[in-house]
C-alpha cells in the first residue's frame, strides 16, 4: 500500500468511530458541541501521529513480549504532554474536556494502530496512518458534535445558526442524544455503502465490515476461499 | 536470559526517558499553567468578590510567607486606596476540597463577598453553594461565620449540609489568615498604593 492509501483509509474505509467503532467513549462523551469534538480530535491527532512515529522508530528494538507495556508507556507520556500543553495554552478547552484528556491513553485507536500498523511498518507509512486515522476521528467527532450542537442548542461553534423561534431539542446535547446521533450516522453510512455497492455491482461492504484493524477475519476468509 | 535482560533494559530505558521528558515539560509549562488557572479559575471568583476596582487583582497579586506556607493575596484598589484584599482557602466538601475566594474590606475587616473557585459537589445539591443566594449571606459579615443551626447567621442549603459547612470552614480559615497577615498587607501596599494605581495599566506593566 502506498503512503497515500495509508493516509486515506482512515478517512472513510476504516473511519475509526463510525466504521471500526473504536474510541467510542470520547466520541459519545465529549461531542455535545462542535468545539469540543474538534478539540478532542486535535489532541488525538497529536498523540496518534507521534505515538505511531515513535513506535515505528523503536519497533526493531522492542522485545515482542513487552511490546504492549512499551506502547502504553509511549502513549501515556504523550497524553500527559498533551494535558500539560492544553492546560498551558488552551485552559477553557481543558476545563470542558476534563477527565477525557487523560483517558486518551486508553483510547483503543492509539493502542490499536500501534499494534496493528506502526509496529509492522516504516516511519513514513506510520505517520500517514496516524494522520489519516486522527483526521478521520477529528472529522467524525466534529460532525457528530455539530449535529448535536445545532439540534440541541441551535448554535454551531458557538454561533447561532437556526431560525428565530427555534426550539432546541435539549436531549441532543445530553448523553442519550449521542447514542441517537451515532445510530443514525451509522445507518446513514451503511445506506451509502450499500447503495454504492449496488451501483457498482459488488457485494455490499457494509455487511462484512467491522474487523478493519485486526484483519484476522479477512485472512481467515481468504484462507477459506483458497482451501 | 539475554532476552529477559533485554526486556528489562528496554522497558526501564523507555520509562526513564519518558519520566525525564515529562518532568522537564512540567517545569517548563508550570508558570504558564499557574497563570491560566489564575485567569480561568480564580479570575471569575475574584470578579464576583470585588466588582468595582481600578486594578487587575491577578496582575497585582503577591505571595506572603506565613510559617513556611505560601499565601497568595489579591489586592483591590479603588480611587488610589486599598479597598480590600481577597485570598483563597479550602474547605472540606462532599466531593473533595472546595476552593473559596474570600474578600475582606480593609476598612472594617468585614467580609466583602465570597466566590467559589474549584467545586466538585453534587449538581443540584451541593453545587448550589456557588449560587448568589448562598454566597450573598456572607457579605458584610464579621468573622467567624457560623450556620444558623450553630447559632450563626448563615442558612445552610437544605440537603447539602456538608457543602455548606465546608464553605463556612473555608471562610473562617481565610479570616484567620487575613487577621494574621493584615499588618503585613498594610505595610506591603501602603507605600506602593499610589504608584500602583495612579499610573495607567500600561505604565504599571513597565515597572
Amino acid at each position: 500500500m502506498s503512503v497515500m492509501q495509508d493516509f486515506t483509509k482512515g478517512l472513510w474505509k476504516e473511519l475509526p468511530p463510525f466504521r471500526l467503532l473504536l474510541g467510542l467513549c470520547p466520541t459519545l462523551a465529549v461531542t455535545n458541541s462542535a468545539d469540543n469534538g474538534l478539540g478532542m480530535g486535535m489532541a488525538v491527532i497529536f498523540v496518534l501521529v507521534l505515538s505511531n512515529m515513535i513506535i515505528s522508530m523503536v519497533r526493531t528494538i522492542i522485545p515482542k513480549k513487552v511490546r504492549i507495556a512499551c506502547f502504553i508507556v509511549i502513549a501515556a507520556s504523550l497524553v500527559v504532554a498533551v494535558e500539560l500543553l492544553m492546560q498551558a495554552y488552551a485552559y477553557p478547552l481543558y476545563q470542558q474536556l476534563g477527565i477525557f484528556v487523560p483517558l486518551i491513553v486508553v483510547n483503543c485507536i492509539i493502542l490499536g494502530r500501534a499494534e496493528a500498523f506502526a509496529a509492522k511498518n516504516g516511519i513514513a507509512a506510520s505517520v500517514a496512518d496516524g494522520l489519516g486515522m486522527g483526521l478521520g476521528f477529528t472529522l467524525s467527532l466534529t460532525f457528530l458534535g455539530s449535529i448535536r450542537e445545532i439540534l440541541g442548542n441551535g448554535t454551531w461553534f458557538g454561533k447561532s445558526v437556526m431560525w428565530e423561534g427555534f426550539e432546541p431539542l435539549s436531549i441532543m446535547v445530553q448523553a442519550p442524544g449521542a447514542f441517537i446521533c451515532l445510530g443514525l450516522i451509522l445507518a446513514g453510512m451503511n445506506m451509502i455503502n450499500i447503495w454504492q455497492a449496488q451501483r457498482t455491482g459488488h457485494e455490499p461492504e457494509a455487511l462484512k465490515q467491522g474487523c478493519g484493524s485486526c484483519q484476522a477475519c479477512a485472512s481467515a476468509d481468504t484462507q477459506c476461499r483458497q482451501g | 536470559m539475554v532476552g529477559m535482560l533485554r526486556m528489562v533494559l528496554v522497558l526501564s530505558l523507555l520509562c526513564a526517558l519518558s519520566g525525564f521528558v515529562l518532568s522537564y515539560l512540567k517545569i517548563v509549562t508550570a508558570p504558564r499553567i499557574e497563570e491560566q488557572v489564575l485567569t480561568y479559575v480564580q479570575g471569575p471568583a475574584l470578579a464576583r468578590v470585588f466588582t468595582d476596582t481600578d486594578n487587575s487583582l491577578i496582575a497585582d497579586r503577591r505571595v506572603f510567607d506565613l510559617d513556611g506556607a505560601r499565601v497568595t493575596v489579591f489586592p483591590a484598589f479603588k480611587d488610589g486606596s486599598l479597598l480590600g484584599v481577597a485570598l483563597e482557602e479550602k474547605g472540606k466538601g462532599y466531593g473533595g476540597d472546595m476552593g473559596v475566594m474570600v474578600g475582606f474590606n480593609m476598612a472594617d475587616d468585614t467580609v466583602a463577598a465570597i466566590g467559589t473557585t474549584t467545586l466538585k459537589e453534587t449538581p443540584g445539591l451541593g453545587m448550589r453553594v456557588a449560587e448568589a443566594d448562598f454566597t450573598g449571606q456572607f457579605s458584610g459579615l464579621k468573622a467567624p461565620a457560623a450556620l444558623s443551626a450553630q447559632g450563626g447567621s448563615i442558612d445552610a442549603i437544605s440537603g447539602a449540609t456538608i457543602s455548606s459547612v465546608g464553605v463556612v470552614e473555608a471562610v473562617n480559615k481565610a479570616a484567620v489568615l487575613y487577621a494574621r497577615l493584615k499588618p503585613e498587607i498594610v505595610k506591603a501596599w501602603s507605600g506602593e498604593a499610589t504608584s500602583a494605581v495612579s499610573g495607567s495599566p500600561k505604565h504599571r506593566q513597565g515597572e
